[in-house]
């Protein structure tokens, strides 16, 4: 027996095992602290914790898969920087009468493969979502075109169904890009897997879905030069993550979403910038009008008295977003605060106890509030639960909180909850996308909201082609929402992005449009 | 002899057709849990933004109106045909996420099991070894403790101290931006594709990302294996040809490396073998939270879009794989002992 060898041995391994680990750790540290900085200082990579479902435009109608394909596509008309609609493919894009909708087409663009871009290439972009007809429900926005002719290879005419003066607003949409008629079919979405060809600053040479997107900046582009050469969107399943990885240096900016607690963690971490500018998203309660207690306005009425908007605002999101008195956001033409006047800009116990009373409602109220926890964001159950503090805390009210995840909640909305929360960013940039589809007979919600007097506001909304006169339409139309008070909006966000300190540009693409414009973005 | 590959064949051959009920069973729970669960995938996509005439009318032309039986039916025809079908969310064929992420998680899944054999067996061998010893404890606590702490815990550690608090190590993805933009795919094993191009800046990259979730899950799993060969090394070290190894004047290093630990490794492969289904699961949690490309990741996603098709698919898979190692490893077992056999 020989003991002592046996033991010499495996100290030895262990020793040898040890050193291993060390230099790998010291490899690691020495490596890692250069790798951070090694990125090619034209390459700019953005995190971004959406998802992607198609990238072709005939099958996107989500945020993720716009931002995706926004590099790549452009319209006939797009939002400048500001939020202000100019001519991006089109030259001059004009109304001759009401429904009939001309554009002049720019001369001399090319897509990504060389092919030139003409009418035919518009009319076919617009024929096949029609007739794709793609679950994503992209299509809905082109209902009201009746047919798309071309008039010469550089102009082109839309022909529409009924009257539509936020037409020009549809054409900004991802249903209104323009692809290549050679490359993609007119029945099917072209998979993500293939070739994906716009005429846009960047073109998509590597696509991995869940991973991640490269493009290069496309040399033939008939606009101004991206500032970076390259682009790359990295997905990150939770924001947890990508806020490490924001730190480390991994990935130069981050574009949607952060926590609440994150994003003050982040706007205090040095050598972080946390940029915000004027936002559209909106955050709503909705009740079902038909189920009791909510039937009763009066039940709705001293929910919107007592509602903690402001403190939802400060307490919840640190400041990212503002409070929010109708369903038009704020800095939207038309909008006007109608909550603000009719329940005043913070809550009020005694009108809220005063219009339960004149309606001989019985207090404290019994109500169900239903939220998602995680599709709004993990914030969602905060500001819920402050929702309930506030009322309860009135004394009026006795809330029960229910929650479901997403898949299960989407399908329920107003066929199974009486008072629900939900959110919306727009198709389009006007103030028609914040109220027809909330307060039409048969709206999205399932609210059972009917007003006969609504249907007609909304219908001459649609059908007033002169700005001011759709504008006093779109004001009663907010009047009587805060005075019926199916919905009750309440906070508004702003639009963040956050960068290390060496990106810059990021501050003139925050806008109402709410497009990030990845083109203008450069770091040093 | 004869007889010997006759029962080797029998055996073989009753565990293979075996299979076929224990597959089916979990492909009808699967297609039916889909189903029950509230929500559908039209709903999650647009509930909240379209209105609900629309949603019915995609739910109705994606055939999620047909009756169950139907439904079933056109799901078992398909795998029957090796047609795993196409995500509904967002339009990918299940084989690419199968070839692509399958690849990612067999990376990983890999690359931990290295890792728990390792600790596992040295830890093991060790503390088996010298037993009852302050190595022997010191042993046996870290196997404890790390077989309890949930996975994804120790993700998060390890991403707070390597990643966060001393910056050595990367703490998500698969590799860099710039290395995946720029390599080339040949196997969608990042590590070979690097070696095969000869692209040792990408492969160190690549190495360097892998080491924090492969020693997470690789870790967790270790806690079995020590535990497992501590116990076998013991229990062979008392066995009466060891004994009469040292009484012919074996020396112990030789009595223990070469009696006593081949020996007692024999189980372990059948516990190797079944952490492979651990190592899956354990990936799912692992995949999460270092944003690990794999098909545990995407799988997540997809139930939580009510992906019927993708879930379905990837679950499929996941068991087709757990059912084909379980198979190797009993043939092998039956091989080596013949008892298991009869």
């Amino acid at each position: 027996m020989n003991r002592r060898g046996f033991s010499l041995r495996t100290v030895v391994l262990a020793g040898l095992v040890l050193v291993g680990v060390v230099a790998l750790g010291t490899g690691a540290a020495l490596s890692s602290s250069g790798s951070t900085k090694r990125a090619s200082a034209s390459v700019l990579v953005d995190g971004t914790t959406d998802t992607v479902t198609n990238i072709d435009p005939a099958g996107e109608y989500d945020y993720g898969s716009f931002t995706a394909s926004f590099p790549i596509f452009q319209g006939l008309l797009g939002y400048a920087p500001g939020a202000k609609v100019i001519p991006v493919l089109a030259t001059k894009c004009s109304f001759k009468g009401t429904k009939t909708y001309f554009c002049a087409l720019r001369k001399n663009v090319k897509f990504h493969n060389g092919d030139p871009m003409t009418s035919a290439d518009v009319k076919w972009s617009f024929d096949r979502v029609t007739k794709i007809k793609d679950s994503s429900g992209i299509y809905t926005l082109l209902t009201n075109i009746k047919s798309v002719t071309p008039a010469g290879p550089y102009g082109v005419t839309f022909h529409l169904k009924q009257a539509q003066a936020v037409f020009p607003l549809i054409l900004t949409t991802s249903a209104g890009f323009v692809v290549d008629h050679k490359v993609y079919p007119n029945n099917k979405v072209q998979p993500n897997s293939s070739e994906q060809v716009g005429t846009g600053p960047y073109k998509l040479t590597k696509y991995t879905p869940g991973q991640q997107a490269v493009y290069e900046a496309n040399s033939d582009y008939w606009g101004p030069k991206p500032k970076s050469d390259s682009l790359i969107i990295r997905y990150f399943s939770k924001s947890s993550t990508m806020k490490l990885s924001l730190q480390r240096g991994e990935i130069d900016m981050a574009f949607r979403d952060f926590t609440p607690t994150e994003l003050a963690s982040l706007g205090s971490t040095k050598g972080i910038t946390v940029h915000k500018g004027n936002g559209v998203v909106i955050r709503y309660l909705v009740f079902n009008v038909t189920r009791a207690p909510f039937d009763n306005v009066a039940v709705r009425k001293a929910i919107a008295y007592l509602f903690p908007r402001q403190t939802i605002a400060s307490k919840i999101y640190h400041g990212n977003v503002q409070p929010l008195y109708s369903m038009v956001p704020s800095g939207l033409p038309g909008h006007i605060d109608a909550f603000k006047t009719a329940y005043g800009a913070s809550p009020s116990t005694a009108k809220a106890k005063a219009a339960l009373s004149a309606a001989g409602v019985t207090t404290p109220v019994s109500i169900d509030l239903w939220y998602t926890p995680s599709h709004y964001g993990d914030a969602s159950a905060d500001e819920y639960a402050e929702i309930k503090r506030a009322l309860e805390a009135s004394g009026l009210f006795k809330v029960n909180l229910q929650s479901a995840e997403w898949a299960q909640y989407s399908d329920a909305l107003g066929k199974t909850y009486s008072a629900f929360q939900l959110g919306w960013f727009p198709d389009f940039v006007d103030a028609e996308d914040y109220t027809a589809p909330f307060y039409s007979t048969d709206n999205f919600t399932s609210n059972g909201y009917s007003s006969k007097a609504m249907d007609a506001l909304l219908s001459k909304e649609k059908a007033t082609s002169n700005a001011e006169a759709r504008y006093g339409v779109l004001v009663q139309i907010q009047k009587l929402a805060a005075k019926d008070v199916p919905i009750i909006p309440y906070w508004q966000g702003k639009m963040i992005a956050v960068s290390r300190s060496n990106v810059h540009g990021i501050d003139s693409t925050l806008d109402p449009s709410f497009l990030m414009r990845f083109w203008l973005i450069s770091k040093s | 002899m004869a007889s010997q590959g006759t029962s080797l064949k029998r055996y073989a051959v009753t565990r293979l057709v075996l299979v076929l009920p224990m597959v089916l069973l979990l492909l009808t729970l699967v297609f039916l849990l889909m189903r029950v669960a509230p929500g559908n995938p039209i709903s999650a996509a647009l509930g909240g933004h379209a209105p609900q005439a629309v949603i019915n009318q995609i739910s109705n032309q994606l055939g999620f109106d047909k009756p169950l039986y139907a439904q079933y039916g056109n799901y078992l025809w398909d795998i029957v045909r090796g047609d795993f079908g196409t995500t509904i969310t967002d339009r990918r064929p299940v084989n690419e996420i199968i070839a692509t992420n399958g690849a990612a998680t067999l990376e990983l899944t890999l690359a931990a099991m290295v890792v728990a054999v390792l600790v596992g067996i040295v830890l093991g061998l060790v503390a088996g070894r010298f037993r009852d010893t302050p190595i022997d404890v010191g042993g046996r606590l870290f196997g404890i403790v790390i077989y309890a702490m949930p996975v994804f815990f120790l993700g998060l550690l390890a991403q707070l101290v390597f990643g966060s608090w001393l910056d050595w190590l990367p703490t998500s993805d698969q590799a860099s931006p710039l290395t995946q933009a720029t390599l080339e795919t040949h196997t969608n094993i990042f590590v070979l594709d690097a070696l095969i191009d000869g692209n040792w800046s990408a492969l160190w990259d690549i190495l360097k990302h892998l080491i924090l979730p492969a020693t997470t899950l690789g870790l967790v799993t270790a806690g079995i294996f020590i535990r497992l060969i501590r116990v076998n090394v013991i229990r062979t070290l008392k066995d009466d040809y060891i004994e009469a190894a040292r009484a012919r004047g074996i020396s112990e290093r030789a009595v223990v490396y070469r009696h006593a630990f081949r020996n007692a490794l024999v189980p372990v492969i059948t516990v190797v073998g079944l952490q492979l289904a651990q190592l899956l699961s354990g990936a799912i949690l692992t995949e999460t939270t270092f944003n690990w490309p794999g098909i545990g990741h995407e799988l997540v996603l997809y139930i939580e879009n009510r992906d019927y098709a993708a879930v379905q698919g990837i679950i499929v898979i996941f068991a087709l794989v757990v059912v084909a190692v379980s198979l190797l490893i009993d043939f092998v077992n039956a091989f080596i002992d013949p008892r298991i056999r009869y």
